[in-house]
């Protein structure tokens, strides 16, 4: 189906090849799923894969690329686009209409099609990815699980011969991710599609029994049957901090009662927390339960329309945002939205200057960041020029510099490979350590057992668990949450099993 | 130290206060849903009323037609089920037309005064120019909420479309609609973000102005452009473009309803014309 042969590109511009000398053969009906970390160059080859590198994009490509027989390095897009379909990372980013009849229609109006197949076929989709219910919906309205499937559902009635899903479950929580892989699976199992899903959730994947291919440095590295080749490295026993809920100390954010929310509308409701010096609190829960608000109202970013929030002792209803930021940081979920500075030493040091910290040893202490974070020799390169994992580093980094004493953490994660995320956490866990409080959102059980004290689950607004981290998962598993145990409490494999289900601390 | 720092403090807040308050009032000035016989009317036979009704509001030269007019806008408020006293920004158009009544009224100085206070007069002629002005602005303003408030901006851009509108250009109206709220929302991540630093919004200066602005709308830029990649992504691969015309799936019906009231409005401006140029009113 698909034949690369010593492939490579380079995007106009840059000195670095995205790809280098890609060989790769995909029969038919083949499952192939490639890993790697973030800038290996995977995303570059998924848009080589659909004509979009070399319609869009300026660059240099040679090799050849052969898909169902037509060199796609000299197709039309709109003839490739006939064979393959990309459906993206977020959903949100890809819709190109309002409503779920229209999406679905969209690519089907575009191949003039007659209004009765697009009717058929949109049945036929709509059935494929479960979402019958939503046919009459607002995309606007939909959970970022039920966009993802819509998106797939678009894709699908255009009836394409290859699917490449990039990335397709990473802004998802783990319910909607299961259900995404649910997905793939009936699609494998009714058409004989091609499918290559490029996606760093390995434990989603085993069950489809895959060909797994790894990339790094824009080449591919391992061409394995075995997963365990592109899996991560067994985790070591917990490493946590060893001040652990400190009775004595003054807590950190004490909420009351709390109930918040925007314009009238309680997203939040009758949450009481206490969050102490050296606490590792991770935060999880579906979209929409809450999570993001009540971050939010940590900062004062949010106001409580009912109850309490205080941070480092301040009322956040009467001390402003800039006064309580000096005590807590806030990191939000897309680094683009917070690199403000010219270049990446000021970027580190904007918020100690901004705060009034700035002196020899708060400059010192960047220096030493920006060096453990690998952009000792970056200094005055623009933020923006920086990877996508650098920059995470870059955004962590900046607020490490005045530190404070609580870190408000909005999905930092998303879109890191396993090797960035646990040196950004390893990072986090030194200050938990050294007295400081971290509130991580993360969808990943896995670093939660690893890394977090105390877990909170979000269910509808309520705060549903809220317990040191073994006993949380034990809770979990008791409400029938299996998708937001760690692989090891659930006996391994993602699909949900029923009835076998540990308890016990792994 | 201590003081100008607070007022720093205060300054931000204020900001903060300010800019959700405006996002808020954008939000109030859209569609509401809704099924009453506006709603209902074809987006492109309102689009016609709201051309014929401001035509009209500029060829009738008596005031009482201007007062006409304003009344029946504001009796379709009722009538469709919106609520006139809900709509936030009407008041500040209101606050206008009356400071234009006023200053027509108090300004036109042409004939015996009815009233006079030392050297401001009032007269008939300032009164009849009093509420040509400000009943024209007034009904414009009324008329374009109606159609804003009854129709669906998505189904415009179909309706649009389905009319001869190539669709290229309607495509751009509905990614403007999809996109707009997408920015909205990411500005007050970038506003946040930069509190969470302690930007501050309080120094003056040309310079501080112009480093404030690109702080803020770099990062807004590149998530933009970001956007635009995988929209296009989207597009072409769903061969967007790929012929000048396309199907459609929906089918916008033109009922009974729709017919008659363009009727009304065909009628309704050749008698207008006809009095306008043949018999002056």
């Amino acid at each position: 189906m698909i034949t690369i042969r010593n492939f490579s590109y380079r995007f106009s511009g840059s000195e670095r090849y995205a790809l280098r000398d890609i060989n790769l053969d995909i029969a038919p009906g083949e499952f192939v799923v490639l890993t790697g970390p973030s800038g290996c160059g995977k995303s570059t080859l998924a848009l080589a894969l659909g004509g979009f590198l070399f319609n869009q994009y300026d660059g240099e490509a040679t090799g050849e690329v052969i898909i169902g027989g037509m060199d796609v390095r000299h197709t039309p897009i709109y003839d490739v686009a006939e064979v393959v379909g990309l459906v993206q990372q977020n959903p949100e980013a890809q819709f190109c209409t309002l409503t779920v009849q229209d999406e679905i229609a969209f690519g089907l109006e575009n191949r003039c099609l007659p209004r009765a197949e697009i009717l058929e076929r949109m049945e036929w989709a709509l059935n494929i990815v479960d979402a019958q219910h939503l046919k009459g919906r607002e995309l606007a309205t939909l959970s970022g699980g039920e966009k993802q499937r819509v998106a797939v559902a678009a894709m699908l009635a255009t009836r394409p011969q290859v699917l490449v899903f990039d990335e397709p479950t990473s802004n998802l929580d783990p319910t909607a991710t299961a259900q995404i892989f649910d997905v793939i699976a009936r699609i494998r199992e009714t058409e004989a599609i091609t499918v290559i899903v490029i996606e760093h959730k390995v434990e989603y994947l085993r069950r489809f029994n895959p060909r797994w291919l790894r990339m790094e440095g824009g080449q591919l590295s391992a061409v394995s049957r075995q997963p365990s080749a592109v899996s991560r490295q067994p985790l070591v026993q917990n490493p946590k901090s060893k001040i652990q809920n400190p009775k004595s100390a003054a807590p950190l954010v004490k909420t009351e009662r709390l109930h918040a929310g925007y314009n009238g509308h309680h997203v939040l409701r009758d949450v009481s927390v206490e969050i102490g010096p050296g606490e590792f609190v991770a935060v999880m829960g579906d979209n929409g339960s809450g999570k993001t608000t009540f971050l939010q109202c940590l900062l004062g970013l949010l106001k409580p329309a009912e109850g309490r929030v205080e941070v480092a002792g301040q009322d956040t209803r009467k001390a402003p945002v800039s006064k309580v930021a000096q005590r807590a940081a806030y990191v939000f979920q897309n680094p683009d939205h917070q690199l403000f500075a010219e270049t990446v030493w000021q970027e580190a040091t904007l918020a100690p200057r901004n705060f009034g910290a700035w002196n020899s040893e708060t400059e010192a202490l960047a220096t030493a960041l920006l060096d453990e974070a690998g952009l000792g020799n970056r200094h005055a390169d623009h933020p923006y020029r920086l990877s996508y994992g650098e920059k995470r580093r870059l955004n962590l980094a900046a607020v490490l510099t005045y530190a404070p004493d609580l870190f408000l953490l909005d999905e930092i994660l998303i879109g890191q490979d396993p090797d960035n995320a646990a040196r950004l956490l390893e990072w986090l866990q030194a200050r938990v350590t050294a007295g400081s409080a971290v509130v991580l959102i993360n969808h990943a059980p896995e670093i939660a057992q690893r890394y977090a004290t105390r877990l909170l689950f979000f269910e509808a607004g309520r705060l549903a668990v809220d317990a040191p981290i073994a006993e949380g998962f034990a809770q979990l598993a008791r409400m029938g949450r299996e998708v937001y145990l760690p692989s090891d409490l659930t006996g391994f494999g993602k699909p949900v099993r029923s009835g076998t289900r540990s308890t016990t601390n792994g | 130290m201590a003081n100008t720092s607070s007022l720093a403090y205060q300054a931000a807040s204020i900001t903060d206060r300010v800019s959700r308050r405006a996002t808020g009032r954008l939000r109030r000035i859209t569609y509401q849903a809704g099924d009453s016989f506006l709603h209902r009317l074809h987006p492109l036979v309102k689009l016609a009323w709201l051309a014929g009704g401001t035509a009209a509001l500029f060829m009738i030269q008596q005031p009482v037609g201007v007062l006409i007019v304003l009344a029946l806008a504001g009796i379709a408020f009722p009538l469709n089920n919106l609520k006139l006293h809900r709509i936030r920004g009407l008041r500040l158009f209101a606050v206008t037309a009356l400071l234009l009544f006023l200053t027509q009224v108090l300004l036109t100085n042409t004939e015996t005064p009815l009233l006079q206070f030392g050297p401001l007069h009032v007269t008939a002629g300032g009164i009849t120019r009093g509420i040509y002005t400000a009943g024209r602005l007034l009904s414009v303003i009324l008329l374009s909420y109606l159609f804003v408030l009854t129709t669906e901006p998505n189904d415009l851009g179909y309706a649009l479309m389905r009319a001869g509108l190539p669709y290229r250009y309607g495509f751009m109206l509905i990614t403007a609609l999809r996109l707009v709220p997408l920015f909205e929302q990411e500005a007050q991540t970038v506003y946040q973000a930069q509190l969470a630093r302690g930007i501050a919004y309080d120094r003056g200066g040309l310079k501080r102005f112009f480093t404030l602005a690109r702080q803020f709308f770099l990062p807004l830029l590149v998530s933009a452009m970001g956007k635009v990649d995988a929209l296009a992504v989207s597009m072409e691969g769903r061969c967007f473009g790929k012929y000048p015309r396309r199907t459609f799936l929906r089918e916008v019906a033109f009922t009974r309803q729709d017919g008659m009231a363009l009727g009304v409005l065909v009628v309704g401006m050749v008698i207008l014309i006809v009095l306008r140029f043949w018999i002056v009113i």
